[in-house]
């Protein structure tokens, strides 16, 4: 009897001790994350104050506008490493989602080019875009192999076959949808903003407030659980990369939309599309990748690139300043995770 | 019963052979294809200007690559380093500064560069892969900063400059300078992962990283080794790149980032735990050459090189990974 008190009572003692340091944990976190946005919040406040109409409703509808492609880009990703985890040597990663934008986007242009309707045009251009998701998926469930590798062959494909279709030349297009895309607007709202504004709609519902999107959380945090709990992890990882070839396939027309062309090269937007899913974790808060988190590093880095062109800093800058944020933003992150004694 | 028995053993023995073996089984395939579709393939001739083209600079760059994926990690500023090499000796020689003063510049360039990989990774704990993204990023700007948006810088004929030239074209024993190079790096960057103390804590961090702290290893010290190793190594590259095209052109470097990581990791294939090996790295930067080489020699066009090469390289993986699944 005594000895059972006595454990109890080391048991409650632990427990306090572990409330006290989940606590500590908790307020340390929130201050990195607070620091963090703090940080972003700073840099915005300078642009508002030093960039001449940084704030018109203009600019920032501009801004929004330009961050559409990037957004819908990061989502796919950001799907793919909440389900396959954010280890990022072994966990979800698609490494081919700009370059399958290319090539979904020289099949859009292509086609209409050569006469086919907006409809079975947008239509092929996601079923492209899925194909190539569905690729990647049969790599990592079906085969097995890593994400980055199976990834990096399919980019060479994608990007290869984005060549051989256009020669690597610029395809010029121009349909009724295009025409909506670029001129059309809603409630002084353009029609690339509404589509950004309709996707991160979709996207946060549909991850951040189903039982789907749970289980897929639970399926990149902890395969073995789900798999114990009974959700079929193969089904939910080969998901997150179809979806990340059907975001492709959407950003792809957008592209289309705003240079009223295919053009080569889309395959530079990839570490853009990477940092804006990992910079976005810094938004959740057990620095986790959410929807949106990414949407607003999205919205970010569109603001820092308008920012700049706004005070007339040349662009070559901006890079640089995306690589320092990342690492000023992780580097703040580890340190908070490191006092945690987590490690 | 037992016969059967012994019957499943075998075919799981040789599912196993093939997966372990898939790889080099793939290489035999694919030389002896394309020995038969074109004649030139397999001659003195071109097999030597795979090597000093399509395979040196490559390799250098891979061995970079394979020590820091043995350690757990990964470079992503590998092209980085590559350019930096560049940029710097270019412009010293065009400054006018002799050969050696050029080329102990370009290397102190990538030594900073890995040095910053190194220091992020080890004092601000940030993860190799956001690290090196990061210093990718500033990369990429420090050089559209310096040559005023990515213009190249050409060596104009001169003593320095021709003496620079020389790295790429003369040839000792009959063997060219960059070969030497890269043999002397292979057998160097071997000994050192497979036959050194270094190599084995390496290969220690890169298994069981909390095991490796706890034996004592000196996890920091050796990872920021591994980082300003990989950084040299790839400075070497943007060296021969520089010394061989006698220019340096922005942002260059990039394209042996995928190339390399890819070399890797079909490397990997080669050893059960999947590990990777200065040998296996090699043979998967002989297999990328040789498939560009031969599909350029069977007349397809650069485009279809690159679609060729993607759908190579998934096979390879997919029969390697997936014969290894079904041998378990």
């Amino acid at each position: 009897m005594s000895a059972s008190v006595l454990h109890t009572e080391v048991g409650v003692s632990d427990e306090k001790q572990a409330v006290a340091k989940s606590a500590g944990r908790r307020f340390g976190a929130l201050v990195v994350r607070l620091g963090a946005i703090a940080a972003f919040a700073a840099i915005m406040a300078y642009f508002v104050i030093f960039a001449p109409g940084f704030t018109s409703t203009f600019n920032l509808i501009n801004v929004v506008e330009q961050s559409a492609i990037l957004g819908v880009l990061a989502y796919g990703m950001t799907a793919v490493i909440i389900g396959g985890g954010s280890d990022v040597t072994e966990g979800g990663i698609d490494l081919s989602i700009a370059a399958n934008m290319g090539l979904c986007a020289a099949v859009y242009a292509t086609l209409l080019s050569m006469g086919y309707g907006d409809f079975l045009s947008v239509l092929a251009a996601i079923a492209v875009g899925m194909a190539v998701g569905a690729l990647n998926a049969l790599a990592v469930v079906g085969f097995g192999i890593l994400p980055l590798l199976a990834t990096l062959a399919v980019l060479n494909v994608a990007a290869g076959m984005e060549l051989t279709l256009t020669q690597n030349t610029v395809v010029g297009a121009s349909s009724p949808l295009l025409g909506v895309l670029v001129s059309g607007s809603f409630l002084g709202i353009s029609a690339l903003a509404w589509a950004l504004i309709v996707f991160s709609a979709i996207m946060i519902v549909v991850v951040h407030g189903t039982s789907f999107g749970l289980r897929l959380y639970a399926v990149g945090g902890h395969p073995e659980a789900a798999r114990a709990a009974g959700i079929s992890v193969p089904f939910y990882v080969s998901f997150t990369y179809v979806l990340s070839g059907f975001c492709a396939a959407v950003a792809s027309i957008l592209t289309v939309s705003r240079l009223s062309a295919s053009t080569p090269g889309s395959g530079e937007l990839l570490l853009s599309v990477l940092a804006a899913a990992l910079l976005g974790t810094v938004f959740s808060r057990r620095f986790v990748p959410t929807m949106g988190g990414t949407l607003l590093s999205v919205l970010f880095i569109g603001l820092l690139a308008n920012g700049f062109q706004l005070l007339n800093v040349s662009s070559y800058w901006v890079n640089g300043v995306q690589g320092a944020l990342i690492l000023l933003v992780v580097a703040i992150t580890s340190f908070a995770r490191g006092s945690e004694g987590s490690r | 019963m037992s016969v059967s028995a012994n019957d499943n053993t075998a075919k799981v023995s040789l599912r196993g052979f093939l997966a372990k073996y898939s790889v080099l089984i793939a290489f035999a395939a694919i030389v002896i294809f394309f020995s038969v579709a074109s004649p030139t393939f397999l001659t003195p001739a071109n097999l030597f200007n795979v090597l000093v083209n399509n395979v040196v600079m490559l390799a250098i760059v891979a061995l970079g690559l394979t020590i820091v994926i043995s350690s757990g990690g990964i470079d992503l500023s590998v092209g980085v380093s590559v350019d930096m090499a560049s940029m710097v000796v270019v412009m010293l020689l065009a400054a006018g500064y002799s050969g050696v003063v050029g080329v102990a510049g370009g290397l102190g360039a990538a030594l900073i560069v890995g040095i910053l990989n190194a220091i992020l990774i080890t004092r601000l704990n940030i993860s190799p892969f956001l690290a090196t993204l990061g210093v990718l990023f500033i990369g990429q700007s420090t050089q559209q900063l310096a040559t005023s948006g990515g213009q190249p810088i050409y060596l104009t004929s001169g003593y320095a400059a021709d003496q620079f030239n020389a790295i790429a074209r003369t040839a000792l024993f009959g063997i060219p300078t960059p070969v030497i190079v890269l043999i002397v790096l292979v057998v160097a960057v071997h000994v050192l992962l497979h036959r050194s103390v270094f190599g084995r804590y390496v290969q220690a961090m890169g298994a069981q990283p909390g095991v490796a702290w706890y034996s004592g290893i000196r996890v920091q010290r050796e990872l920021s080794m591994v980082h300003v190793l990989c950084a040299l190594l790839a400075g070497v590259t943007g060296i021969l790149l520089s010394a061989t095209v006698k220019s340096y052109v922005p942002l260059s470097g990039n394209a042996f980032l995928l190339d390399a990581i890819g070399a890797t990791f079909i490397g990997t294939t080669l050893s059960r735990e999947r590990k990777p090996s200065v040998i296996g790295t090699l043979l998967g930067v002989l297999l990328l050459a040789i498939v560009k080489n031969g599909l350029l020699l069977v007349g397809w066009n650069f485009y279809w090189q690159q679609v060729g090469i993607g759908v190579l390289v998934f096979l390879v993986l997919a029969a390697s990974f997936g014969l290894r699944r079904a041998a378990h």
